[in-house]
């Protein structure tokens, strides 16, 4: 927790120092006779040149789940897209006589949710604590799922123009994640020791946590739109497909990848 | 204006999303999969009550890959046409000379034990199942040589040999144990890693070793966090076995109706040694507490009912207290012999009872010999590592004209 606090709070910083300079720039830029003649301010001023900073906030909602959804999951009883915030820092530039453009950005979010589904013959498998044995077996009942992860995510976007207020953007992002949680508890139905043949055991209640399991980096496509109801501030809307599973690969107790597909809806603000 | 249709746009948006998402999911599920099990589930009520009153002695034992009966030695086992309750969509079958034949209430000789098989609806998973109608023989002695791989992790599941009308036949429907659970937890992947197993260096031949075991993580999260190596007649239905109240206890179901006539006492040898921490339900450490072992055999009564046979067994929460006790043989203070040792327990009478031999006549009774390594194992205190060795196990009886 004290390292996701430290990376919030630089987070925070680079997105200060951005908004500190992209002021001074634009204070410089309305008194172009008085501009500095030093080499590297001119060459400072070039690389920002068209830059426009940005910032924005925004709740994500969506799930992550497997897709298509296996023959295994039968029902989802019921859904919570639980609060996930996202804010974002950013800086965009128009190309010159062109609706095209670019935005790159860092954010920080969350991509979280709880369900509750209902699963038939599902294959499970779940090592214990202290590695001395594995549980393996078809599981009939609810699934219980918490996921809470905190990303910082960097995406890299090409941005269109649709006359002065539309824009929409699309491209790749990528993320690590510094905290994460996927927790939750199979109830109310029966285990099969190993195959839909073996043994079988009723359970009430048996809690999981894979939490420590997760991967620490994603990627994944981010799509959106933005209108700009008025000079500075745009209402936005992102979608973010993930393209990696939230688990490695060879991890066996959840045996199909699940991908976080989430939506942001927020507000940014152009300086 | 402009301000209130981006505020309502996205008002309406979220709660539009909120609304859709469930449908949009469950409109992404696939079309349900073809069942892939194949369970006997039960035993026909209509065909048990269309047997002549008396041919079968007490509860069908329906285990994932068998189902016994016991039965009237006297009745015709010639030609018996057993049906079962199935998983849904799964059907029975038999093999009669290579050809598959339908297993539903087909006539077959039952004087050996039968295979069927059961197809699920997926027609891909298919298991097998031995049904065996075995004549009563009451109990008199085990050595615990015989036993067999069960389940698929091949933990041993003892035979009793029985004597009848001169030939011997063994029978898998006295002895069970708390294996069948264990197997679940995933920390055995060998019969020699379960709570009880067979073992040489018995006084005679083998002999049966009970350890109290860690269940690791699956058993800790359902609040078992040992199994104690047990030893019982009876049946343990272990489907019932890991719901949170008590569910191994009643699980746990002791006793069948092999009295040979009025206990006398209970006779074996064992060897014992305590593990070195004794822990509670929480896996609280309670010092300077020591485990003990039991061994004890229970008469009590029971009242079966006339047209199925069937009878209410006592489970893992009364045997010891309920008041159909009749009489109870138990090592009070077994101590820890390291070297095998002879012991002879009478019974004696509880509940103000005394032998009733009209009750006997009947089929009255119901006997169980029960042994673990950890005397609280049923209520999850013990040790991990305590050690119970156990072999010729023998009850001596009064025999009385039936």
């Amino acid at each position: 927790m004290v390292k996701s606090n430290r990376i919030i709070i630089r987070t925070l910083l680079t997105l200060s120092l951005a908004f500190s300079a992209s002021t001074a720039f634009a204070a410089d830029g309305e008194n172009k006779e008085n501009e500095p003649k030093e080499t590297d301010f001119n060459l400072l001023r070039a690389a920002i040149k068209g830059w426009h900073v940005r910032l924005a906030a925004g709740f994500n909602i969506g799930g992550t789940s497997p897709l298509p959804l296996p023959k295994e999951i039968r029902g989802i009883d019921s859904f919570n897209p639980t609060m996930n915030i996202s804010v974002e820092g950013g800086a965009h530039k128009r190309f010159e006589h062109s609706n095209w453009g670019m935005m790159v950005g860092v954010r920080f979010e969350t991509k979280g949710m709880k369900t509750d589904a209902t699963v038939k013959n599902y294959h499970m498998e779940a090592v214990n604590e202290d590695g001395s044995g594995k549980v393996v077996g078809a599981w009939t009942g609810g699934v219980r799922t918490k996921v809470r992860n905190n990303y910082l995510t960097f995406p890299i976007l090409a941005t269109y123009s649709i006359g002065k207020r539309w824009q929409v953007s699309a491209g790749p992002y990528f993320s690590w994640m510094f905290d994460g949680e996927f927790s939750g508890e199979a109830h109310d139905g029966y285990i099969r020791d190993i195959d839909p043949t073996g043994t079988k055991a009723e359970v009430t209640r048996a809690i999981y946590d894979f939490s420590d399991d997760l991967r620490r980096f994603h990627w994944g496509l981010q799509a959106g739109g933005e209108f700009r109801a008025y000079k500075h501030l745009s209402v936005m809307l992102n979608l973010q497909w993930g393209l990696n599973g939230i688990f490695p690969s060879d991890f066996e107790s959840v045996t199909f990848d699940l991908y976080p597909i989430y939506a942001t809806l927020g507000f940014s603000y152009v300086f | 204006m402009t301000n209130c249709n981006v505020f309502w746009g996205k008002r309406l948006f979220y709660v539009s999303f909120l609304l859709l998402s469930l449908p949009l999911f469950n409109a992404c599920i696939k079309d349900e999969a073809a069942n892939a099990e194949c369970d006997i589930t039960g035993v026909d009520e209509e065909w048990l009550k269309s047997l002549p009153e008396g041919t079968i002695l007490g509860n069908p034992n329906i285990q994932n890959n068998s189902v016994s009966f016991l039965c009237n030695p006297n009745a015709d086992r010639t030609a018996l046409d057993p049906r079962f309750t199935l998983t849904p969509g799964a059907r029975i079958t038999y093999l009669d000379k290579g050809v598959e034949k339908d297993g539903h209430g087909a006539v077959r000789n039952f004087t050996t034990p039968q295979i069927y098989t059961v197809i699920a609806e997926d027609q891909v998973w298919r298991k097998n199942y031995e049904v065996a109608f075995l004549p009563f023989v009451p109990f008199e002695r085990c050595s615990f040589e015989d036993y067999k791989g069960e389940g698929k992790r091949g933990y041993h599941k003892w035979l009793q040999p029985c004597e009848y009308n001169g030939y011997t036949f063994m029978s898998d429907y006295c002895w069970d144990s708390g294996n069948a659970g264990y197997a679940l937890t995933g920390m055995a992947t060998v019969p020699e890693q379960f709570p009880t197993v067979s073992v040489e260096g018995g006084v005679k031949g083998r002999c049966v070793l009970m350890t109290t075991l860690s269940t690791g993580s699956f058993g800790k999260n359902l609040n078992m966090p040992i199994a104690a190596g047990n030893l019982f007649i009876g049946s343990f239905d272990v489907s019932k076995a890991a719901s949170p109240t008590g569910g191994a206890r009643k699980a746990t179901k002791f006793g069948l109706q092999m009295a040979a006539g009025e206990p006398i006492c209970l006779e074996g040898y064992y060897k014992y040694t305590a593990g070195p921490t004794f822990t509670d339900i929480h896996q609280n450490v309670i010092e300077g507490r020591r485990d003990l072992c039991d061994i004890y055999a229970v008469l009590y009564e029971v009242d079966p009912d006339p047209a199925t046979g069937k009878i209410t067994p006592l489970n893992g929460n009364d045997v010891l207290s309920s008041d159909r006790i009749a009489a109870l043989a138990r090592i009070a203070e077994p101590g820890e012999p390291q070297q095998w040792k002879f012991f002879s327990e009478p019974f004696v009478y509880q509940n103000g009872k005394s032998f009733d031999e009209e009750r006997f006549r009947r089929n009255g009774y119901s006997i169980a010999v029960v042994m673990t390594s950890s005397r609280e194992g049923a209520y999850f205190e013990g040790s991990v590592g305590s050690t119970l060795y156990v072999d010729e196990i023998e009850i001596k009886w009064r025999e009385i004209h039936r």
